[in-house]
């Protein structure tokens, strides 16, 4: 019976994933402006905060990346890499800090933005196969892209605690 | 206490470790091209994309209700339809000019022979990048002979490469990709050169023998010179000639397929070889 719960749970979890990674490449396409967000980044920065659990964040971040990485043409690894960092980083905050806070929210979702956007760009460019905006106006697009990744994941998070305050 | 918090700590240590090591070496690997990691891009593609394929019918079936029955009876059919007319007319008025520019050109030439496009492939584009890298998906891959370096276009000119292929998807590098580069000439001049995506929306000219005479408006074309791309498809239309950076002038170019739009792309998978374009003076008679 446990058992059929935790697959039960895994496969929900699965599911989740794959359906933000494939969202994020239909929305793109459809609405321009979706090319700004980071869906996958929300999620692993929403997963890391709620769950508070590092090894499950760690997995999260890791088959998101893979995912998002396998479906574009950035290098095999980068976003993987990433995402496991920032949803570690995410996981470990959500224990020490008080991620309730909408100002530890924003700044954490904004700075976590921006560090995936320039570690990706570096791994990609150290591989010497860099798909990222190399114009100049990369780092105008980074700043764009983490504040909507905060607004949107402010606004996830909003519900998340509507939710939790109405089941609790 | 403090033995019991190190001893709980230690998986996360051990899960985040082996989490970097796989990415690190998958990174690693596809730098120095030592092994081949293309298979589990394809098993993801082939997994995860045919989701995208129904995410995007759907969406798409949502749409076309709306537009067809609610917004405007009648009236989008008539607007595609225009719309296929005007891409058809569009194709062929390039290709007419291009063969009047051709016919004068090669009047003197001997055994040229034209180079031509063999039943492209119309592909349907079913998703874009979701990394923000500049790539698009297709619903077209190896089985229906579709492979790496297959180039892809639409009536207003070429839209990029294929990079990856699975069995039925491909992702598709557009030419507005930093690490895209094509073999370009000046439809006016037959000046050769080449154009580079820089990640943003607009191309930089890379490299021209002479750019004195460049202006905006001028077009470029595929000069077939990098094996990808055949001759004569229109590539982008020069947007502003700056100043001298370097050897060059800092030269932008529009595309001319609007790529943040592209709905139906064609993918051409056989074309013939270019023949060699003999000397001019060749054949002439001799003063």
């Amino acid at each position: 019976m446990r058992r059929i719960t935790t697959i039960r749970i895994i496969g929900r979890f699965a599911t989740a994933l794959i359906a933000v990674v494939v969202m994020q490449g239909i929305l793109s396409f459809k609405f321009k402006v979706f090319g700004y967000f980071d869906l996958p980044l929300i999620c692993c920065v929403y997963y890391g905060f709620t769950l508070s659990n590092p090894i499950a964040s760690i997995i999260i971040g890791s088959a998101l990346g893979l995912m998002q990485d396998s479906l574009s043409g950035a290098v095999l690894g980068a976003n993987g890499l990433s995402k496991t960092l920032i949803a570690f980083f995410a996981a470990t905050a959500g224990g020490k800090f008080a991620v309730d806070q909408v100002v530890t929210r924003v700044f954490a979702l904004f700075l976590f933005s921006l560090g995936d956007d320039l570690l990706v760009t570096i791994l990609a460019l150290m591989v010497g196969s860099g798909s990222g905006p190399t114009y100049s106006g990369a780092m105008s697009t980074w700043l764009l892209s983490a504040t909507f990744n905060t607004l949107f994941g402010l606004v996830l998070f909003g519900y998340h605690d509507r939710w939790s305050n109405a089941t609790t | 206490m403090s033995r019991i918090v190190v001893a709980s700590k230690k998986p996360v240590w051990i899960a985040l470790t082996v989490a970097l090591v796989v990415h690190t070496g998958l990174i690693s690997l596809q730098g120095r091209r030592r092994i081949d990691t293309s298979f589990i891009r394809v098993w993801i593609i082939d997994s995860l994309a045919p989701l995208e394929k129904i995410a995007d019918r759907s969406f798409s079936r949502v749409r076309q209700s709306w537009d067809r029955y609610i917004a405007l009876i009648g009236v989008h059919d008539e607007n595609e339809r225009l719309k296929r007319e005007n891409d058809e007319l569009r194709l062929q008025v390039v290709q007419q000019r291009e063969a009047v520019l051709e016919a004068e050109r090669i009047r003197v030439l001997v055994g040229f022979q034209h180079s031509g496009i063999e039943n492209p492939i119309l592909a349907r584009v079913i998703a874009r990048d979701p990394a923000r890298s500049q790539t698009i998906t297709i619903d077209k891959g190896t089985a229906h002979g579709l492979k790496t370096d297959t180039a892809v276009f639409t009536p207003s000119g070429i839209v990029g490469r294929v990079i990856h292929s699975s069995n039925y998807f491909s992702i598709v590098q557009l030419i507005i990709d930093s690490q895209s580069a094509v073999g370009v000439m000046l439809q006016s001049t037959r000046r050769q050169g080449i154009v580079k995506g820089n990640g943003g929306p607009d191309l930089d000219l890379d490299y021209i023998d002479d750019d004195s005479d460049l202006k905006e408006g001028d077009t470029f074309l595929t000069s077939g010179g990098d094996r990808i791309y055949p001759k004569g498809l229109p590539v982008g239309i020069i947007t502003s000639v700056g100043p001298r950076r370097g050897l060059l002038k800092t030269i932008e170019v529009r595309p001319s397929a609007d790529l943040g739009r592209l709905e139906e792309v064609l993918c051409i998978t056989q074309q013939h070889e270019n023949a060699e374009v003999p000397d001019p003076t060749e054949g002439q008679p001799v003063p």
